[in-house]
């Protein structure tokens, strides 16, 4: 993609009067790091980048931001956000709009088509992280690390991250402005991780899902990074009555992780932010594109498609043949 | 303090020697590790460079029972004391967290379950000679042998362990380990002391906190704590992870008749963390929550205990979902003051 034509067209809308900032990916403070930038005037613009290391689904700012009572007399600040979207980012969006979490006109959605990112932890495994900031670009079989001015080419299968190898939207599905001609999409691979899990005995999965589960130190980061767990009163975090006890320990921590993959089924849109942020490296990704995987399956839906689309949770058809439920 | 030499090979036979305690030791792969109960009869391997949870959850468990009760009853049972434990293989950075956070639960006070589980515990430290990328301990008032905090010293010297006791309980390990030690001579004080140096030399992060603790007060409403939180996502992953915070919940939770009163671990960057009954919280955004953090560590703990609540294990920075580095933050406080 073409950074310059990224950078100019971030610092025209961010400096519009109808647009309060705009979110996007900047270099971070080492190694392969990466940090959502906050772009609020033409200046700031020129640090936005796009490459394989730009994993992060930025669209759950758009329902991070605390909304606090505002002082007699102030008007809401109602300017929108622009939010840079690869394909599973935009699906996000896509949820969101259908959901009513947010309205269309609070958007402007940046569309990069996205060639495939980086797995970061497979990366970092491969060619240690060093303190200076490495860039990453695409070639066209793979990707290329530039590091202290050296050029090392890997090909794409080396380090291509599960959640791409699975993609089948590598195109942003809701957009106002794209930056780039759309992508080639490619044959998505078979999901195995999922499958590996289903083809296990019952008791087999327990066992897996427990040890997984015991490892959870409850920090919240796959809610807090999901941008489909946007709930203001989250029932994780009510007391009274406390429909999950804080205690960290198995079943408490099946609780949480169950209750966030049934309350995700129909709408995640498979980013895979819960599994690269947990610290305890739970495989988290698996269990929520099994939900996925039930639903497309079963009622032939996936979500983050269509921004008008009625959302399956709440959706009812006469000729459903329920034939598994009665 | 006596320094000795324990031959790598004799290595599970000096565990062998610590019968009637409980092992704790990394455990797990990779990243991954963590401080875990040892089986017995095993001896760990340590080769690891720091357990991604800290060894924290063994004095400071991340739920701990504090007594149960019947709904209905009159009665309360306390849970009987630990046994006593030994922990192989702690960091330097941990230990040292352990000595600071001491001040915070023996304030005025000491905190009886805290205080229980640490006197049983004796530290048996591993010196860096391979410090992370993140690593920061020497400007934080630590080092890659630093001994604040533990009991015994290992540093790795290729086929032998160069053995240091700290303290009383270090020094009855190295009595009990007896004739499997031998005295180190003055070439191998040289040598470690060489690792070390070399190992202090690989550190290339660095906080400058001078005129921080006097001067974060002062900047307070300054327009950096937006632009430090702006992508934060409030979730617990670098307070969880540090090995100094100390925050905790309090909470009772029954099943049936069963009930119990048990303190969790809590974090300031929750949006739950310190709102009132009433509805309001004095710090109601990612914003206040962030200022928090760092005030704590570089300020409020400095001005109280007279010491930085930060070992520079660099856990938050590795493990921060989006980015935010508290050696950059630092930096840029020192640039606003």
């Amino acid at each position: 993609m073409d950074l310059d034509k990224l950078r100019e067209t971030a610092a025209e809308v961010a400096g519009r009067d109808d647009v309060k900032y705009l979110i996007g990916w900047k270099k971070g403070s080492y190694g392969y790091r990466i940090a959502p930038a906050f772009v609020e005037d033409a200046e700031a613009a020129a640090e936005l980048i796009f490459s394989p290391l730009c994993t992060a689904n930025l669209a759950t700012y758009l329902t991070l931001v605390e909304k606090l009572p505002l002082p007699r007399g102030q008007e809401p600040d109602d300017r929108k956000v622009a939010l840079m979207v690869k394909g599973c980012d935009s699906r996000a969006v896509a949820q969101l709009l259908a959901e009513k979490g947010i309205h269309r006109d609070e958007v402007v959605v940046i569309g990069c088509p996205c060639p495939g990112m980086v797995d970061p932890d497979l990366l970092a495994e491969k060619y240690p992280e060093t303190e200076e900031p490495a860039e990453l670009k695409w070639s066209d079989d793979g990707f290329v690390i530039v590091r202290d001015g050296e050029e090392t080419a890997v090909p794409r299968d080396e380090l291509l991250a599960e959640k791409c190898r699975l993609c089948r939207y590598p195109n942003p599905v809701v957009n106002d402005i794209m930056l780039d001609d759309p992508v080639e999409t490619w044959e998505p691979a078979e999901d195995e991780g999922v499958t590996e899990i289903e083809e296990k005995e019952v008791d087999g999965r327990w066992a897996y899902w427990q040890e997984q589960f015991s490892n959870c130190i409850r920090c919240y980061s796959c809610r807090n990074v999901c941008p489909l767990c946007y709930c203001q009163d989250c029932i994780l975090d009510r007391l009274n009555p406390t429909w999950v006890n804080r205690s960290v320990n198995f079943p408490e921590n099946t609780a949480f992780n169950i209750a966030r993959a049934f309350h995700l089924a129909g709408r995640c849109i498979e980013c895979g932010e819960c599994e690269r942020v947990c610290p305890a490296n739970i495989p988290l990704g698996k269990l929520n594109r099994k939900m996925a995987r039930e639903i497309r399956d079963k009622y032939g839906f996936e979500p983050g498609l269509e921004p008008e689309g009625e959302p399956f949770q709440a959706s009812y058809k006469p000729d459903d043949p329920e034939d598994f439920i009665l | 303090m006596s320094a000795m030499l324990l031959n790598k090979e004799k290595w599970p036979d000096f565990v062998g020697k610590l019968t009637g305690k409980k092992l704790w030791a990394p455990q797990g792969e990779g990243e991954e590790m963590r401080f875990a109960p040892v089986a017995e009869g095993e001896a760990p391997a340590l080769e690891y460079g720091n357990t991604r949870v800290p060894p924290k959850q063994v004095v400071f468990p991340q739920t701990e029972t504090m007594f149960r009760f019947q709904l209905g009853g009159e009665e309360v049972e306390v849970p009987e004391p630990e046994e006593e434990t030994v922990l192989l293989g702690v960091r330097p950075c941990d230990a040292r967290s352990m000595a600071i956070v001491d001040n915070l639960f023996g304030w005025e006070e000491d905190d009886p379950y805290y205080f229980k589980r640490r006197e049983l515990v004796t530290l048996v430290g591993l010196a860096c000679s391979e410090p992370g990328l993140n690593c920061f301990c020497t400007s934080v008032g630590g080092g890659p042998a630093s001994t604040e905090g533990l009991d015994l010293l290992m540093t790795d010297l290729g086929e032998h362990y160069f053995l240091e006791a700290v303290t009383k309980k270090g020094e009855a390990l190295l009595k009990e380990a007896g004739d499997l030690l031998e005295e180190a001579g003055e070439d191998k004080v040289k040598e470690k002391d060489k690792i070390i140096e070399e190992s202090a030399g690989k550190i290339k992060r660095s906080v400058d906190h001078e005129g921080v603790p006097e001067g974060l007060p002062g900047l307070w409403e300054d327009p950096l704590w937006q632009r430090v939180s702006a992508s934060c996502l409030g979730c617990g992953t670098c307070t969880y992870l540090c090995p100094t915070c100390h925050c905790f919940d309090i909470q009772d939770e029954v099943e049936g008749f069963d009930a119990r009163r048990c303190r969790m671990w809590d974090s300031c960057m929750f949006g739950e963390y310190t709102l009132h009954t009433s509805g309001h919280n004095p710090r109601p955004t990612r914003r206040e929550r962030t200022r928090n953090r760092i005030n704590h560590k570089y300020s409020y703990f400095v001005d109280k205990f007279d010491v930085i609540a930060c070992v520079g294990c660099g856990r938050c920075i590795n493990l921060c979902p989006v980015n935010i580095d508290i050696v950059e933050i630092l930096r840029q406080v020192k640039e606003a003051l």
